[in-house]
């Protein structure tokens, strides 16, 4: 608290010097009278005791003066009128300033944006308690499965919960679409089933109304829902009455009784939540992966050593039941990690790119400064003749650097608020709804430090570089010229530089940009393997109810394919569990191959396992490699076939013909049907950011139907005017279906790569930025040497010099500056564009049209950033040149 | 007669502190008390005084208050902070250490 005191009293010195001269005046002239009281008392006579008491108190101005100096302040008064100096001096030149600060708060706002993103995304996905001790538990099963495919069987689930020594609590749910409403008037939502411990485990608390509890897991007993805040407003208006209320789904009644706080969106992103009430069936059940499960750390327990406990459970376990358990071992990964996962190159490379914005900014202002620099040096020489010391001077220029920066800040932080406002609504919510922490972007205290920051620190580094310039002044040289101050060639050399560098950092960032924006598209065009234009997808979910026997599934499927091909202008109908692009890997299963020895479970044959019916490869245009795909023929009598992928083919039947070999699902005892491969097709991509394609077995729908399949439908054009032919389809046959994420295939896609697209986007507009303000510092850099030389140019044309040669040498200037920066740009931009394609799913290699382009543009703004400069010195007219000075 | 500049360097910061310790005083009625105090042996020169008591104020030890004096005049009044009072403590303990080893030193030889 004492420091507070000394720093306001400093302040106060500093800001009222004029009082406290006058209070100390006071105060001694009131000890002077007391001194002169006294000695009259003492029987002084009135002029003598005065005389005395002024000689007591001896040089009263020397001790003023001691005074003024112990309470310090001078310091802080010069940089007072350092301030008031350079914002006088920044008021004179309206132009520069509104250039640095707009070039600054470019380089500011992109960064303060970009970091509200890693900020909400990275740093702040969730708002749960204590998030790096929540982890993913799940049963890893030794394949190569996916991010989604990450489940545990119900009773291992159980085990661990109750058998460890390393995990506070464990909870499990389960997704599940639900047909919301009464029939007739059915809407899809998806909805979670959780253990009644959910809430608690990730620290959640509704807004409204009251969790699950225990006896709520009990099936019969479940019908009880908890809604997201999202749903209660879109549902129902936000009805404050809405608890105890019930609404039905998929058929039966549930009462609703907890509302959950805006901010709670796990898993995103669900709508609502019912207790998972499991059959004493489904608890016991080892086989099948079907839930997932989250964990809460014991405090103090790292994951490392959690993930060891884990293992030494999971042998036990392969001991105990050897048949549902072998080969798997449950472990577990941080949330906050698994969020990373795809998340933590892309932002960080948006981050690094918007870092290069703000270098590109600065090296513009630097440039700036120095040129004013020049202009100024006769000032500073005198100053420093007049005795300013080095730090004296450095203080001026910090304060002038440090006023603009901050100023630049304040408009900074001005455009994040809109930039922030823009990014978070510009983009579709089908993009971003998978996005944890999406809607938590905004400009928060966090986001406000880091913008104050960075312009500080932006102020400081540049203010320490005009010291240092400044302080290379040579005073006798300076003083003794005339005119309005020359460049020594050590600062031309500088200045040069910076424009070197600028070119440097715009081709890195524009190829950055041309690579992440080239990536895109052709992610986009060449989702590999198939031809989404002018196909409709709908998910389509049968109630377990009333399709429990698959006949009936069977049949519904088919009359809808039937009544659905009938529509005019509808070229194919098919059905397919997964269908591409939809973002979510494929369920993967073991298998075994006909007359191979028996291996160990970790050591057997997987791939990703679709159902098709038979129009889907040639609906969605997939190349047939060899043999046949399904036809009717091959229905539920008939001899059990499957159609693989080229990939599965080279990889377990390299060099021979796979068509006629015979594969069963499951281990080699499993009860399982052989399967007779009947053809090979082309492989498929199924997610943007995978780029391993797996293997893949299509069995006929005929053979293996199931109730949840995607139904597509190929039209001559615009797949979407078939919507309501079929929602009028399925609802003919069944009111009490909902059909849900219907969708043009190409939307889908374009959604699935969303991410993707954002990025381009915005680095795209980095590009341009970049761009912008490197033509700037040419044009700069140029302008001021040509009004520098224009004495010279004068003589130049005066002796006879050709218009034409001077121009010549002035864009010779441009190009020769542009052309340095890009050659130490080509191999620093190929090695950052080859590490970002490794390290950034979608981003492409770099190929050297993209570089050679970008090169060539460069090149072309430089001329043109030159040719203005250039025009200047060609029309400077002799004369006047020379008469000048 | 000793003059202040001959004190230790800090003992006058301790001297003043230690006399507006019981209440708030002005600069010249310090300068009194510390004389009538000490038995005229220590006479504070105005000239160090000041300066002093500024530089103590500057550091947060004190502080400065005008207010009415016994003949009605406008005066500054001198006051102990409340980390003041801390730091007098400390540097009062600091003296009789010192001086307790000075003392040791001179007693022996």
């Amino acid at each position: 608290m004492r420091w507070l005191k000394v720093i306001s009293n400093r302040f106060y010195n500093a800001l009222r010097k004029n009082a406290v001269a006058q209070e100390l005046d006071e105060e001694l002239r009131f000890h002077v009278e007391k001194q002169i009281s006294q000695n009259i008392a003492k029987g002084m006579s009135p002029g003598e005791a005065r005389r005395a008491a002024m000689l007591d108190i001896g040089g009263v101005e020397q001790f003023k003066e001691d005074c003024r100096e112990v309470r310090g302040g001078q310091r802080l008064e010069s940089l007072f009128a350092d301030l008031r100096y350079g914002f006088r001096t920044l008021r004179k030149s309206p132009g520069f300033t509104i250039v640095s600060v707009v070039t600054l708060a470019l380089g500011i706002g992109a960064n303060t944006a970009i970091f509200s993103m890693v900020n909400a995304l990275l740093l702040h996905p969730y708002n749960f308690r204590n998030l790096d001790g929540l982890v993913r538990v799940w049963e890893d099963r030794g394949i190569q499965e996916g991010y989604d495919a990450r489940y545990i069987a119900p009773a291992d689930a159980e085990d661990l919960r109750d058998n460890n020594r390393v995990l506070e609590t464990l909870t499990t749910y389960s997704f599940q679409s639900f047909s919301f409403g009464t029939k007739g008037d059915l809407q899809p939502v998806l909805g979670c089933r959780v253990s009644a411990n959910f809430f608690d485990v990730l620290g959640a608390h509704p807004a409204a109304g009251h969790l699950f509890s225990i006896s709520e897991e009990q099936p019969g007993s479940d019908q009880v829902a908890v809604v997201s805040h999202g749903f209660w407003q879109r549902r129902f208006g936000g009805d404050p009455q809405v608890l105890n209320k019930t609404f039905s789904l998929n058929g039966r009644v549930y009462n609703i009784v907890g509302i959950m706080p805006k901010d709670f969106d796990y898993p995103v992103p669900v709508e609502l939540w019912v207790p998972l009430a499991l059959t004493p069936a489904e608890k016991s059940e080892r086989g099948q992966l079907s839930l997932s499960a989250l964990a809460r750390l014991k405090p103090g327990v790292s994951v490392s050593q959690a993930r060891a406990a884990l293992g030494s459970f999971s042998r036990r376990l392969e001991q105990e039941y050897p048949k549902t358990n072998a080969g798997r071992t449950v472990t577990l990964e941080q949330l906050r990690k698994e969020l990373y996962m795809f998340t933590l190159p892309l932002f960080l490379l948006l981050q690094a790119a918007a870092g290069f914005v703000l270098l590109l900014a600065c090296a513009n202002l630097a440039n700036l400064v120095f040129a004013r620099m020049i202009g100024r040096q006769k000032e500073i020489a005198l100053r420093a003749a007049l005795g300013a010391g080095r730090g004296r001077l450095g203080q001026l220029f910090l304060a002038e650097t440090l006023l603009f920066s901050l100023a630049a800040g304040f408009v900074a932080i001005a455009v994040s608020f809109a930039s922030v406002h823009a990014l978070r609504t510009s983009i579709p919510i089908e993009w971003t709804k998978w996005v944890p922490g999406w809607d938590g972007i905004q400009v928060d205290s966090t986001v406000l430090l880091f913008a104050i920051l960075v312009a500080a620190s932006v102020g400081a580094l540049l203010g320490l570089g005009t010291m240092l310039h400044a302080s290379q002044v040579e005073l006798n040289k300076t003083l003794k010229e005339t005119g309005t101050g020359t460049m020594t060639a050590a600062k031309r050399r500088v200045r040069s530089a910076l424009v070197v560098a600028q070119v440097m950092l715009a081709l890195v960032l524009l190829v950055c940009a041309g690579l992440t924006i080239e990536g895109f598209t052709r992610l986009a065009n060449v989702y590999q393997g198939f031809e989404p234009a002018s196909v409709l997808r709908v998910e389509i979910t049968l109630p377990k109810k009333t399709y429990a026997d698959t006949v009936k599934v069977t049949q519904f499927y088919e009359q809808l394919l039937g009544g659905a091909a009938s529509l005019p202008g509808v070229q194919h109908v098919s059905l397919i569990s997964n269908p591409p692009a939809s973002n979510v890997d494929n369920e993967t299963t073991f298998f075994t191959i006909e007359g191979q020895a028996a291996v160990k479970p970790s050591e057997m044959p997987s791939a990703d396992l679709q159902i098709a019916s038979s129009d889907f490869f040639e609906g969605l245009k997939i190349p047939l490699a060899s043999g046949r795909v399904f036809s009717e023929a091959d229905n539920a009598d008939a001899a059990r076939v499957a159609v693989i992928s080229r990939g599965m083919a080279a990889r377990y039947w390299p060099g021979t013909d796979a068509i006629g070999r015979r594969i069963r699902l499951g281990s080699a005892d499993s009860t399982e049907p052989w399967l007779t491969v009947i053809g090979v097709v082309g492989d498929v991509r199924q997610n943007w950011w995978n780029p391993v394609t797996r293997p893949v077995i299509y069995t006929p729908f005929a053979q293996t139907p199931q109730r949840s399949m995607t139904f597509l439908l190929r039209a001559a054009s615009n797949p979407s005017q078939y919507v309501s032919g079929v929602r009028e389809a399925v609802r003919q046959m069944d009111r009490e279906i909902a059909l849900s994420e219907i969708n043009t295939l190409d939307q889908e896609i374009a959604d699935s790569i969303a991410i993707v697209r954002i990025m381009g986007i915005l680095m795209g507009i980095f590009g341009v930025i970049a761009l912008a303000l490197s033509s700037i510092g040419v044009y700069g850099m140029l302008s001021e040497s040509v009004a520098q030389r224009t004495h010279e140019i004068g003589i130049r044309l005066a002796l006879g010099a050709n218009p034409r040669d001077l121009m010549k040498l002035i864009l010779g200037q441009a190009l020769r500056l542009t052309a340095i920066g890009l050659g130490i740009a080509l191999p620093v931009s190929f090695a950052i564009g080859r590490a970002m394609a490794s390290l950034v799913f979608g981003v492409v290699s770099v190929d050297f049209v993209v570089l050679a382009g970008f090169s060539a543009l460069l090149l072309a703004v430089a001329v043109a950033a030159g040719y203005l400069p250039a025009r200047r010195a060609m029309d400077v007219d002799p004369m006047i040149s020379l008469r000048y000075e | 007669m000793s003059k202040p500049t001959d004190l230790v360097q800090g003992t006058l910061d301790l001297l003043i502190l230690k006399t507006i310790a019981l209440g708030p005083l002005h600069g010249w009625a310090i300068a009194q008390r510390i004389r009538q105090v000490s038995k005229d042996m220590l006479q504070v020169n105005q000239g160090a005084l000041y300066p002093a008591l500024h530089r103590l104020e500057q550091q947060g030890w004190i502080s400065a208050e005008w207010g009415e004096s016994e003949n009605n005049r406008r005066a500054k009044y001198y006051s102990l902070t409340k980390s003041g009072k801390k730091y007098l403590q400390s540097e009062q303990a600091n003296w009789k250490r010192l001086s307790a080893a000075i003392g040791l030193v001179l007693k022996s030889a």
